[in-house]
């Protein structure tokens, strides 16, 4: 896709809110070793409900 | 059937694409994982064509993910926006004509009983609004008054979406769209309050917005389903190209509307069905 969502490792406290609001299966994935969300930007439409979710601003959208 | 569904034949492994493999690698049949485990397992659903921000793919994919058996679960899905996702779902799932689906859903369940007296098959419909109360509502309400041991989800953006936005019962009075430029003329269907007249044990309302919620609905609808009655889950998943908004507004807009009092998470039990799950949660309490 032409956007997509980013995650700010600084930020992000691993709750998984985001994982939970994306219509897009498989795309955010919760990862234990670093207990931190990761996104497939090859299949992130850029809707960015994820970032309307996400309490620590650790996700924006963005061109890639 | 069970979690060998997805086992692959010896030496065909390299062949299988690698979506296929993780789902039998990391797939969640056979395992205690649910709603909050999303992100950590690989889903039953794939990457699908719906619009960015649909809400309806996130419904797809909390439903997915509270089955309680999916490898023992055959969907039956009817036209609309959700039938382009259905390819790529894997769970079994018939694709009935426009409107036919509880109709469908109702023999297969007949027959999967005949044919698997021992085992426990749950079929469950998934819809959209325009199929549900308007071209399929009779097949669903015959459902209902047969007492046909199935689970009715409507998945309910209060629009025929895929056909570029005409109303339907389910759009609220006043709703102006593509193709109901003058706005609807009557009131949002009560379908809930309808499903409980005519039979249903279980009826709940729900949206993406409270994925636990909906699980647990979801799941107590499917459970009450095998033992007790017919039920339906209605989820409001509002569609930002329809309705105009942007991707991103759908959470807010379920919100809005929740404020509002135009929408509102609910659920009846009847008698039967709550001693039913009381027993059951009881007993899933102890473990
Ligand atoms: C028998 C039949 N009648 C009409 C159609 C055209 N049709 C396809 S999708 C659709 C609207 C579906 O609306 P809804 O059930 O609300 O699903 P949505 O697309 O909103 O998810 C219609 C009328 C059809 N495919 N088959
Ligand atoms: S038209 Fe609406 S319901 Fe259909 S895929 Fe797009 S956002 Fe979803
Ligand atoms: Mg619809």
């Amino acid at each position: 896709m032409y956007v997509a969502a980013k995650v700010e490792v600084e930020k992000c406290t691993g709750c998984k809110l985001c994982i939970l609001s994306c219509p897009e299966p498989n795309v955010l994935r919760y990862l234990p070793e670093t207990k931190q969300v990761a996104v497939n930007q090859q299949r992130c439409k850029g809707c960015g409900l994820c970032v309307t979710v996400c309490s620590k601003d650790a996700l924006t959208v963005s061109s890639i | 059937m069970s979690e060998s569904l997805f086992r692959i034949s010896p030496g065909f492994e390299e062949v299988m694409p690698v979506e296929y493999r993780e789902l039998v690698t990391n797939g969640p049949c056979g395992r205690e994982v649910g709603v909050s485990d999303l992100g950590t397992f690989k889903e039953l659903i794939e990457e699908h064509p719906l619009c960015a921000g649909c809400n309806m793919g996130l419904a797809l994919r909390l439903i997915l993910a509270s089955l309680p058996k999916p490898e023992d679960t055959v969907i039956v899905g009817s036209t609309g926006c959700s039938s382009l996702a259905f390819t790529q779902v894997a769970v079994h799932n018939i694709h009935s004509l426009f409107g036919n689906q509880n109709a469908v859903a109702s023999g297969l369940k007949r027959a999967l009983r005949l044919r698997f007296p021992d085992k426990v098959k749950d079929v469950v419909v998934i819809a959209g609004d325009g199929a549900t109360v308007d071209i399929g509502l009779d097949m669903v309400m015959q459902s209902w008054f047969r007492r046909e041991r199935i689970t009715t989800i409507m998945l309910d953006n209060e629009v025929y979406a895929n056909t570029g936005g005409q109303e339907s019962g389910m759009s609220p009075q006043g709703t102006v769209l593509n193709m109901a430029p003058l706005g609807k003329r009557f009131p949002k269907v009560a379908l809930p309050e309808i499903a409980r007249e005519a039979g249903c044990a279980y009826v709940a309302t729900i949206s993406p917005a409270q994925p636990k919620r909906l699980e647990r609905m979801v799941r107590r609808a499917i459970l009450t389903a095998r033992e007790v009655g017919p039920t339906y889950v209605q989820i409001f998943c509002p569609c930002p190209t329809n309705f105009k908004f942007r991707p991103n507004e759908g959470l807010q807009k379920i919100k809005q509307r929740q404020k509002e009092g135009t929408f509102q998470v609910r659920e009846y039990v009847s008698p039967e069905a709550q001693a039913f799950l009381a027993e059951l949660e009881g007993a899933d309490h102890e473990k």
